[in-house]
């Protein structure tokens, strides 16, 4: 599962979520005064691996791509 | 730096990666989209010897419930076609925006019925004496209704306050001739940056001597200093802050939000502020723009009514907020996260990811809907040379610019109702001490600040707004 050695941005990775949905459902008050659909917000969304909240473009050494290279 | 373990998340099976800034799915850019389309349609009547005004109805002053019966007696086509206006837009955003027509067709007909009954009760002669402004009566039966559980959790899928807050900025822009915008706007922009660096290093130090982890700190001092709620989730992400963290700086700022919609204008009014130094105040010292509106509009509406204000203090003091708080704060969101992701990468300890920001998340993180604020103001100050200035003062005020202030009065209304329908005290995360404290500390400095620079300072300026 892991590809250690391979870095690839957080939006491509299996740990991490950014459907607006789910991060309203995770963050209580969000949609209150703001929104996951904000252009603020950018792309960015949580990640399950180091449970913290990431931009879409940063990266790890822990990346597990979310769609396997083709052979 | 920990890791949770995880194994395979069977939510997210098909799951693809995300195409970067897919505009249809942000909501900024659908407010723009409708709001430029509306002011293109006002025109375009206009300038066919027509208006949009038939269709901008909204209820009429009144004394007597006879009165108010007569008006809704003789408009109801006009109140049914505005509805299927609303409705339209606004299911074809929120359905682009991924939520189901069964949920916000029943949640939109709610909102703009009881938007209907509380406009209406604005409209009452006696309102004021009794504090009656729509935006804190929205505000208090929104929150009723939430928090006594009146309605199924489905229904907030029509309850967008962010969308509709974003449209009523969009029609502001054509209230606005750009030579004010351009006139104010540096000065919103310097005051406006005093307030926010100070307000931040404050909160960031104050949290840092309670001992609180840095990145914790820089989304607290973001979220009382910047843009609330928006800001915080921003910079959460910039500075790769703790999942737990965000939720605790939204509950203390929807919090302090709430609490300030009330306080900002009524100490406003008991010091007698002219509408545009008050508007100036709360936008230095509201801390989310939903909010913010809603205390301004509020306070507009209490400055309208001292003795000897000038007309137009509803358009003088959100004038003045919007240009500190959308103008001088939220567009600098970009340059914060860029920042504070330096800061956070060379800075402070290693959390194992690589989040440092680029010169591309300016862009990226730009509130889309300012672009279609200014496009607005420009496109109704070059119709205004073209028509002619004395001309464009008679016909085109009551035929254009009239019809898109009701309209924007509308969506605003839809906007802070949906604050008290989607603020739910019991589900906001426990908010802890010391963050309270830090983050109380700012907003003490704040409040002092903003007073200072906008009522000592700059009172003058604010005060001749728009005049």
């Amino acid at each position: 599962m892991m590809t250690a050695g391979r870095r690839g941005p957080c939006r491509a990775c299996m740990f991490f979520r950014d459907d607006p949905a789910s991060l309203e459902r995770s963050l209580p008050g969000l949609a209150a005064l703001s929104s996951a659909h904000g252009a603020s917000r950018s792309d960015d969304g949580t990640c399950a691996r180091h449970d913290r909240y990431v931009a879409a473009s940063a990266s790890c050494a822990s990346f597990a791509p979310l769609v396997p290279a083709a052979r | 730096m920990s890791e949770i373990a995880v194994g395979t998340p069977a939510q997210d099976a098909g799951r693809v990666p995300a195409r970067a800034g897919a505009f249809w799915r942000k909501d900024d850019w659908w407010a723009v989209a409708i709001g430029l389309g509306l002011i293109v349609l006002a025109y375009a009547l206009f300038a066919g010897g027509s208006s949009l005004a038939w269709l901008a109805v909204i209820p009429a002053k009144w004394t007597t419930a006879d009165q108010l019966g007569a008006h809704f007696a003789a408009n109801w086509p006009r109140y049914v076609a505005q509805f299927a206006l609303w409705l339209v837009l606004a299911s074809a955003a929120l359905t682009a925006l991924g939520y189901r027509l069964r949920d916000t067709v029943p949640a939109f007909a709610f909102l703009y019925l009881l938007s209907v009954a509380i406009f209406a009760l604005g409209q009452w002669a006696s309102a004021v004496r009794y504090n009656l402004e729509p935006p804190l009566v929205a505000l208090v039966i929104g929150l009723l209704i939430a928090n006594l559980n009146l309605l199924p959790r489905g229904l907030d899928a029509g309850f967008r306050v962010e969308f509709y807050i974003k449209l009523g900025v969009v029609l502001l822009g054509a209230t606005l001739p750009f030579t004010l915008i351009v006139w104010a706007g540096p000065v919103a922009m310097f005051q406006a940056s005093i307030v926010s660096v100070v307000t931040f290093a404050v909160i960031f130090f104050v949290a840092r001597a309670l001992g609180l982890d840095p990145r914790f700190a820089a989304v607290l001092g973001v979220g009382g200093a910047v843009c609330g709620v928006s800001a915080a989730i921003a910079i959460a992400a910039a500075v790769g802050a703790r999942k737990q963290d965000a939720p605790i700086v939204i509950s203390i700022v929807i919090l302090w939000a709430i609490l300030m919609i009330f306080a900002l204008p009524f100490a406003a009014g008991w010091l007698a502020l002219p509408a545009g130094v008050g508007g100036a105040w709360i936008g230095t010292s509201e801390f989310a723009d939903a909010a913010g509106f809603a205390a301004a509009q509020a306070y507009g509406e209490i400055a309208a009514k001292l003795p000897g204000a000038p007309a137009g203090g509803v358009d003088q003091s959100v004038a003045a907020f919007t240009l500190m708080k959308v103008v001088g704060r939220d567009v600098w969101i970009g340059i914060w996260a860029i920042v504070l992701s330096i800061v956070a990468a060379t800075r402070w300890e290693p959390t194992g990811i690589d989040s440092r920001a680029s010169a591309g998340d300016i862009w990226r993180r730009f509130p889309k809907f300012v672009i279609g604020f200014l496009l607005a103001s420009i496109f109704i100050t070059l119709v205004a040379q073209d028509v002619g200035h004395a001309q464009f003062g008679k016909a085109a005020t009551t035929d254009l610019v009239t019809p898109i202030k009701n309209l924007r009065t509308w969506a605003f209304a839809f906007g802070f109702l949906s604050i008290g329908l989607t603020t739910r005290l019991r589900d906001l995360a426990g908010v802890g001490g010391r963050p309270l404290l830090a983050f109380s500390s700012g907003v003490v400095v704040n409040v002092v600040l903003g007073f200072v620079l906008s009522v000592l300072v700059f009172g003058g300026y604010w005060a001749r707004l728009g005049q």
